[in-house]
């Protein structure tokens, strides 16, 4: 796991995450907006692709999700996930 | 009543698939069903112009999911576990599924493990018998040096495709006719011969 | 190239397309070895599901399967589970296949792994045996099922994932009513394994407590395994040989689609579904109100039970004749449902007896009416629809009865 000094979460990092555990063709991560939603629209993806998302989280974050449901709303954009990556890794 | 004929076949192989421009979850799919989709798309088919809820699609994979079943198991070990992605390419039929997605063909499915499935042969009896108006036959055979190792299969990674239909303008199949590749060479010669009167 | 007119041929061959019969069935399932073991437990509904202890790793979402190999460790379940039915189903069947030459009897095997059990211990580098290796190629597990028993026709490994056992029994009909085969032995098998459950339980899709399916609050599948049989023969070889036996059962139709809509998602309004089971009722020139029982895929997840639902509403709207589903007794047995779940059919045919739905306790709102939690006796089955989904976007449907 990688973690800044700052503890924040580099998009540009993640964003590459996104694109290599999700195999996605043709997409650089400048083209892809901090804001812009991941699901339905935007980068279109879809169940299986939030479930790729779950593995890659604890494979590279170390973050575990049990519950689907729990991870929904951290899915919704780049940066709402950036967020949760941070809330999850600040030491308690 | 007109013949059943094959109208087009196609070949895809690995050194087509960085120039296949097949949209961006192209690259999710495992090899097979990449290769699969592209002898398809290479057939020049316009699906939209048919009846989609008549087109079947059979295949016949060589080693099944085999290669793509190694991978994903590899990463069991994996904090977070095998890929789900991965897992839903652990049947074969799953190339099918990605080639019904794209052409919107709702027709009947019939996918084989093994080389040896006469795909022509059955693709003629769907249609006779009125299951079908016309089918999609795909021979698939991707073996890569793990699965090599374990099966004594030789390595390889393509796909060829047929597609047969009634009609008055294509190839009608021969009792010689077992496999894609022995319809292959009508087409291109034809195919030369039309060139060629150009 | 001229037109050629072969309808005059194609009538004849038309006319004479021969019935296909059920000559006999065998299986090994989460229940017990044997069709009367399977038949015992539709009668009292009761459930093969258990926790597995060696799949108790926290990092499963449920360790809860239907376990049929309860003795010691295989390195070739496939091959064990496929040949322990097909003995019992060769055995049903004998005086119709002593009386067929062995080059006339046709092999179709449905399997969706394989023996996947040999690449688990080739990648741990544990001992695997020559033949377990081999049968991790399913065409290869099919051919030497052949040999043991002496189908030397044409043979077949079909792989459509939860629809193969369907697809193999279609394939089995379809190679004698093209005149390659006089009887066909239909194969489905599929063994517990950690590269399944691993597969599922990184899709979320197992249900922590077991199956429910059709339940309100059902939360996913329980993998099951399985290997059963069935031999299909002409209705001619079959009176010839069982002259006492005037009622045999029928494989009167089915029918084939594809949802062309996710790789592992069912479209939501069961469309697809609703056309695979309305070609098999038509192929079968049997009407709606004629179908006595159905036998659903049921797995238990939320979508595909609700796809269901929704796809016999389409088809039988108020008047759905009774249904139940079978997996939270077997577990989902993937290559081996079709075959299996058929057989559960025969029985319930010749028993007139409508099984239940184990693990059901309240039913969800959109589950059809007819949903059945018990098991109940019937004055009349003569046409039962079977269906099964699966991933890929596959519908399969079968419909079976007496003539």
């Amino acid at each position: 796991m990688d973690r800044t000094l700052d503890m924040s979460v580099s998009t540009n990092e993640l964003k590459a995450k996104i694109i290599e555990s999700l195999r996605l063709q043709d997409v650089t991560p400048e083209q892809i907006e901090d804001d812009a939603p991941l699901f339905g629209t935007g980068l279109g993806l879809d169940s299986i692709d939030a479930l790729e998302l779950v593995v890659m989280l604890e494979k590279h974050y170390g973050i575990v999700i049990k519950d689907i449901e729990e991870g929904r709303p951290a899915f919704r954009s780049v940066r709402t996930l950036a967020e949760f990556i941070e809330a999850k890794q600040a030491p308690k | 009543m007109n013949e059943v004929l094959v109208t087009a076949t196609s070949a895809a192989t690995q050194a087509d698939l960085p120039n296949a421009k097949m949209g961006s979850r192209f690259g999710r799919m495992d090899l097979l069903s990449q290769l699969a989709l592209l002898s398809v798309e290479s057939l020049g088919v316009n699906f939209e112009s048919m009846d989609r809820t008549r087109i079947a699609i059979c295949m016949a994979v060589t080693a099944g999911s085999l290669p793509t079943d190694i991978e994903y198991w590899k990463g069991r070990r994996e904090p977070g576990g095998p890929s789900p992605t991965l897992f839903a390419y652990t049947l074969p039929s799953s190339a099918i599924g990605e080639i019904a997605i794209r052409y919107r063909l709702t027709g009947p499915n019939l996918c084989f493990v093994g080389s040896r499935a006469n795909l022509l042969n059955e693709a003629r009896d769907l249609i006779d018998r009125e299951e079908a108006d016309a089918c999609i036959c795909i021979e698939c055979d991707v073996v890569t040096a793990a699965i090599a190792t374990i099966t004594g299969l030789p390595t390889k990674a393509q796909a060829r495709a047929a597609f047969l239909m009634r009609g008055t303008n294509g190839f009608l199949l021969k009792e010689n006719h077992r496999d894609i590749e022995s319809v292959c060479a009508l087409v291109s010669a034809a195919e030369a011969a039309r060139n060629s009167s150009r | 190239m001229h037109d050629v007119n072969h309808a005059a041929d194609r009538n004849a061959r038309v006319s004479a397309i021969p019935e296909i019969v059920i000559a006999g069935c065998g299986a090994i399932t989460a229940v017990g070895d044997g069709v009367e073991a399977l038949r015992t437990a539709m009668r009292t509904g009761r459930s093969g599901l258990r926790k597995c202890e060696r799949y108790s790793d926290t990092r499963f979402q449920s360790s809860i399967a239907g376990v049929a190999l309860q003795n010691g460790e295989y390195d070739d379940p496939a091959y064990e589970l496929a040949s322990r039915a097909l003995a019992e189903a060769c055995g049903q069947a004998q005086a119709v296949l002593t009386s067929v030459a062995p080059e006339r009897i046709g092999f179709v095997l449905a399997t969706t792994k394989a023996n996947i059990e040999a690449l688990e211990r080739i990648s741990d580098e544990r001992k695997c045996s020559e033949e377990g290796r081999r049968h991790l190629q399913g065409d290869l597990l099919a051919a030497d099922l052949a040999v043991e028993y002496r189908a030397k026709g044409p043979k077949q490994c079909v792989s459509n994932a939860c629809v193969s056992g369907l697809i193999a029994i279609q394939q089995g009909a379809r190679l004698i009513q093209r005149g390659e085969a006089d009887a066909v032995l239909v194969a489905g098998v599929d063994h517990l394994s950690a590269f399944v459950m691993a597969g599922f339980s990184s899709l979320k899709a197992l249900d922590p407590v077991g199956c429910r399916p059709f339940d309100r609050d059902r939360a996913g599948l329980s993998p099951g395994e399985a290997g059963a049989a069935i031999v299909l023969t002409k209705k001619i070889f079959f009176q010839s040989n069982h002259p006492t036996i005037q009622s045999p059962i029928f494989l009167q139709g089915w029918g084939n689609s594809n949802d062309a809509n996710h790789i592992t998602g069912p479209s939501r309004d069961g469309s697809g579904l609703a056309a695979a089971i309305r070609a098999a009722l038509t192929s079968a020139k049997v009407k709606l109100e004629e179908i006595d029982y159905i036998n659903a895929h049921g797995t238990g997840t939320p979508f595909n039970d609700a796809m269901e639902s929704a796809a016999l509403r389409t088809v039988f709207g108020d008047s759905c004749p009774p249904v139940s589903g079978s997996k939270g007794m077997l577990g989902h047995t993937l290559g081996a449902a079709g075959v299996v779940e058929t057989i559960l059919c025969v029985l319930a045919i010749r028993e007139r007896w409508l099984p239940g739905t184990p693990g059901l306790n309240v039913p969800a709102e959109l589950a059809p009416g007819s949903l059945m939690r018990e098991s109940r006796p019937a004055n009349r089955i003569n046409h039962v629809l079977k269906m099964n989904t699966g991933f890929g976007g596959v519908n399969g449907a079968l419909v079976l009865g007496y003539e």
